[in-house]
């Protein structure tokens, strides 16, 4: 009897060795598809005037907001031999439940081309607001560069900023926009992850 | 084992959502949208007809012993299987679902229907109860996403867990009322087979 369930696990265990061999460089594509959709729909902008380049690792200087991790995968939109952009991980913290994980596009000048809400556990039907699927609450955020506004202004209305916070859930869009203007004003500080020249 | 009984079973008398209540970890955490119970509901589905036909192909081969831990293995080897597929072909559905498909492998119906049904009844019987079972399961999921949905817009409840709780109650609370309307309905027609009789004793209403 032990030697059939032995056949069984090989049997069984053959199964799925032969279906991960044949979906393997399927699942890769996809894999790498769903991240090239979400970069193309997020830099689509800037896609007219250059190309998305292989991401780089970039080692940050130790003033690095808690935003950011360090090394920052930076994809470069490459115009030529010219960084017109740049789109960049960026994550909040301190989420309803936990961490959001956001992608972020910046032009040269460090205007923000796109923000999307990449990978969350926000409670569905209140902090979920922040995806585009759900709600157009994260594109208000589209040709803001952080210089346009004064610092306490990049905030949810009920800390006295200028961004809608849900109600029910103020935490999440809080999170998000802090998050996002640290990580802003860091590239104001180190312009050259962004881009190299128009 | 008639397969009239199998379907019958499956889709409505023992419903794995409604009667069993089979499987209500992933009923409950994936029914918040249609998409999600859709792909969920045939992820199940496809494990549950496969599982029931490979668990009743080698019945005369498992004795006593080795029993529970060959079903596992048939049903985990399964389950890894439909996961590989579903991020081969439909990545973005494999990211919403997440932890739910490898989950597949603990759906009490799964392993509920390998040792009441397909360990005894012959490949074509086991098969299509996979099938009936899955299908059960598969129409009370999307029906739960569809409702949970459809409700979410106006109470925001609805798509949090409790809600999915209340939605479930509700549906097995009208599963309920119906059957017994049924079984009225089917009591009347034998009584009327038999003749009239002439009540003697208690109200006549």
């Amino acid at each position: 009897m032990t030697l059939r369930l032995a056949l069984f696990a090989l049997i069984a265990s053959s199964l799925v060795g032969v279906i991960y061999v044949i979906t393997e460089p399927m699942i890769i594509e996809s894999k790498e598809d769903a991240r090239n959709k979400r970069l193309y729909s997020l830099a689509e902008p800037l896609l007219g005037k250059g190309k998305i380049g292989n991401p780089i690792n970039k080692v940050l200087a130790n003033d690095a907001p808690v935003s950011l991790i360090n090394p920052l995968p930076v994809t470069p939109i490459n115009n030529g031999k010219l960084q017109i952009g740049a789109v960049i991980p960026f994550r909040a913290l301190d989420g309803y439940s936990g961490t959001i994980e956001l992608l972020l596009a910046l032009d040269v000048e460090r205007r923000i081309v796109g923000v999307r809400a990449i990978d969350y556990e926000e409670t569905p039907g209140l902090g979920d607001k922040i995806d585009v699927q759900k709600t157009d609450w994260i594109l208000q955020f589209n040709g803001l560069r952080y210089v346009d506004l004064s610092p306490t202004a990049w905030a949810v209305t009920k800390d006295g900023g200028q961004f809608d916070s849900f109600t029910g859930a103020t935490m999440t869009p809080r999170a998000v926009v802090e998050a996002l203007a640290e990580t802003l004003a860091y590239f104001e500080t180190y312009p050259e992850i962004v881009g190299s020249g128009k | 084992m008639k397969l009239t009984t199998v379907w019958l079973d499956g889709l409505w008398d023992r419903n794995p959502g409604l009667i069993q209540l089979l499987g209500l970890c992933p009923l409950l955490a994936v029914s918040n949208t249609i998409d999600n119970a859709i792909g969920l509901g045939l992820a199940t589905l496809f494990v549950l007809v496969m599982s029931n036909a490979s668990i009743s192909l080698i019945r005369h081969l498992v004795d006593e012993a080795i029993r529970l831990p060959s079903f596992v293995l048939v049903i985990a080897a399964l389950t890894t299987s439909a996961e590989l597929l579903m991020q081969a072909f439909d990545y973005p559905l494999y990211q919403s679902l997440g932890i739910f498909v490898p989950l597949i492998v603990t759906n009490c119906l799964i392993l509920g229907r390998a040792e009441s049904l397909a360990r005894r009844e012959p490949l074509l019987i086991s098969t299509m109860d996979g099938l009936a079972q899955g299908l059960g399961f598969f129409f009370v999921l999307v029906s739960l996403g569809a409702i949970r949905e459809w409700v979410s817009d106006i109470v925001i409840l609805a798509a949090l867990p409790p809600g999915a709780f209340i939605t479930l109650g509700m549906l097995v609370a009208i599963h309920q009322v119906i059957q017994k309307i049924l079984k009225r309905f089917r009591s009347n027609n034998k009584s009327d087979r038999k003749g009239r009789r002439v009540r003697t004793t208690g109200d006549i209403s």
